[in-house]
């Protein structure tokens, strides 16, 4: 405990003492973690506004003119006993003319020209979230048009895909850009440990002389490591705080729109920076220490 | 305390030290003499271990050195406090701080080390001098921190490799009555010098190292 204790209390010193490579360090450092962060938020926003909006996605079943009401509510039991849709409305010829006149509103007049109505009778179905992605609801899409009685399936197929598209683009790259910063971080403070260590070589041999055990000499250079991570982490955590209360409080003032993909961000949110810079300079010192040789 | 069987040490084909032979024992005071260069420091340092013989065996305090495992060795070197040619003084480090490193390597509470420090330096009379960088003192202050910081951990064998080498006559008299002291508590103690009036009239085992081995072995 008193090793720990001393090895605290050198790792301190030896940060103050090299104030300012630190603080370049902990800036470089805080940068990437800040470039994932961002990344991270973006994507957990993505994410956010898929799963806000496939809650009311839907496929419109449009059913064939001449279908009689035993064929409709054969549809309607088999779209009820399939566990994939989470809810079924159906909407009568008359509903849908109904709704597109309310939709039309003072151009309503169009309608008149019409002897009969144009509109077909429909289903409108919503698939479970979780069911959301473009591949899936292709599949069921073309399943539910070779049903017999229904004449078109219609739903918002290129939104869909671009969303999932960017939403996977983002992940991928999210895993990418992490993986690239990850070992960045490792690198810069391995850099820098590296140096302390030759600086202090000549302090080094003389401990390992005076009989001082490889963690003895070891930990102080593990702790500065560790705590330029987490100082690093926490600065990049402050960063990303302060753009999103910047984005959310001032942007939205001449942006309306952007408080509805903006999701506000959790505590949780904050945490993995200084964990991953934590863990990271903390792998980079080990390396830069290497094995203490007698 | 120190034996060294047949003990051969080469560098780069130079033969440094050829089938050396010789035992201290435990508690006594001896000399190892010779012109400058014929392998006295590289002798010390086979003690603790910052050189490994290339042949034959040393054994020091119970330590057999042959065998003896990487991570034993900082165990090995607490037994044995050095005193090193070049000081080794950590020079952004106080005196108080130089010598309460030996201690901190131990893992001692605070306090036994304010107590351990403030006694050696008493010892060796430069506790006003504590707080002061090891840069602002003289050559015999900076060697009397170094004997301090050698002997504040009890060693049970100090090794002193020229420690009078750049003092003068008064100061190094001193010096070696810090050594007699140490000595006269129990540790054994083993003095590289090539400055022969350090021995003479002292009644004290003197090996000889000339031409890689002991040449003789006398007491003087």
């Amino acid at each position: 405990m008193r090793m720990v204790l001393f090895a605290v209390e050198t790792a301190l010193k030896s940060l103050w003492h090299e104030k300012w490579i630190n603080l370049l360090t902990v800036l470089s450092i805080s940068i990437g973690l800040l470039i994932i962060s961002a990344f991270a938020a973006i994507t957990q926003n993505l994410d956010s506004v898929l799963k806000r909006w496939s809650r009311d996605f839907g496929l419109v079943v449009y059913l064939k003119d001449d279908l009689s009401s035993e064929a409709e509510d054969t549809l309607k039991a088999f779209f009820q006993n399939d566990s994939d849709i989470r809810e079924i409305r159906y909407i009568s010829k008359e509903q849908a003319i109904e709704d597109l006149r309310l939709t039309l509103g003072r151009q309503k007049s169009v309608l008149e020209g019409f002897d009969n109505n144009p509109l077909p009778s429909s289903f409108e179905l919503t698939l479970k979230s979780e069911l959301l992605n473009a591949a899936y609801v292709e599949r069921k899409a073309s399943e539910i048009k070779a049903l017999n009685g229904v004449d078109d399936v219609q739903y918002g197929e290129k939104w869909l895909s671009s969303l999932s598209a960017l939403a996977n683009i983002m992940k991928v790259s999210a895993a990418f850009l992490g993986g690239a910063v990850f070992i960045a971080i490792a690198f810069i403070t391995y850099s820098t440990i590296k140096i302390f260590f030759y600086r202090r070589k000549d302090e080094i041999e003389t401990l390992k002389l005076l009989g001082a055990t490889a963690s003895f000499i070891r930990l102080p250079f593990l702790l500065e490591g560790l705590i330029i991570g987490v100082m690093a982490g926490v600065l990049s955590s402050i960063g990303l705080f302060s753009a999103y209360e910047l984005i959310v409080s001032k942007v939205s003032e001449f942006l309306p729109s952007i408080n509805i993909v903006m999701v506000p961000l959790t505590l949780k949110a904050y945490f993995p920076a200084p964990l991953a810079g934590a863990l990271m300079s903390f792998l980079g010192s080990i390396v830069a220490v290497g094995k203490i040789k007698y | 305390m120190i034996q060294f069987i047949n003990v051969s040490k080469s560098y780069d084909g130079d033969i440094v030290l050829k089938d050396v032979s010789f035992t201290i024992e435990k508690g006594e005071f001896a000399f190892l003499t010779g012109p400058s260069g014929v392998g006295k420091t590289t002798l010390l340092k086979l003690i603790y271990c910052a050189e490994r013989a290339d042949t034959g065996e040393i054994v020091v305090g119970g330590w057999d050195l042959k065998k003896i495992r990487q991570r034993t060795i900082p165990y090995l070197r607490r037994s044995v406090g050095v005193v090193f040619q070049d000081f080794r003084l950590l020079m952004n480090k106080s005196v108080f701080d130089n010598v309460a490193l030996a201690l901190r390597i131990h893992d001692m509470h605070p306090q036994e080390i304010k107590q351990y420090v403030g006694d050696v330096l008493r010892e060796v009379k430069l506790k006003h001098k504590e707080n002061i960088l090891p840069e602002h003192l003289s050559g015999g202050e900076q060697q009397r921190v170094v004997i301090a910081r050698a002997m504040v951990s009890k060693p049970t064998v100090i090794l002193a490799d020229e420690p009078t080498g750049n003092l003068d006559a008064d100061t190094s008299k001193a010096i070696m009555g810090l050594f007699r002291e140490i000595n006269a508590r129990g540790a054994t103690v083993l003095i590289a010098t090539h400055n022969d009036s350090l021995f003479h009239g002292m009644g004290r085992r003197v090996f000889y190292l000339k031409d890689a081995h002991i040449e003789k072995e006398v007491v003087e």
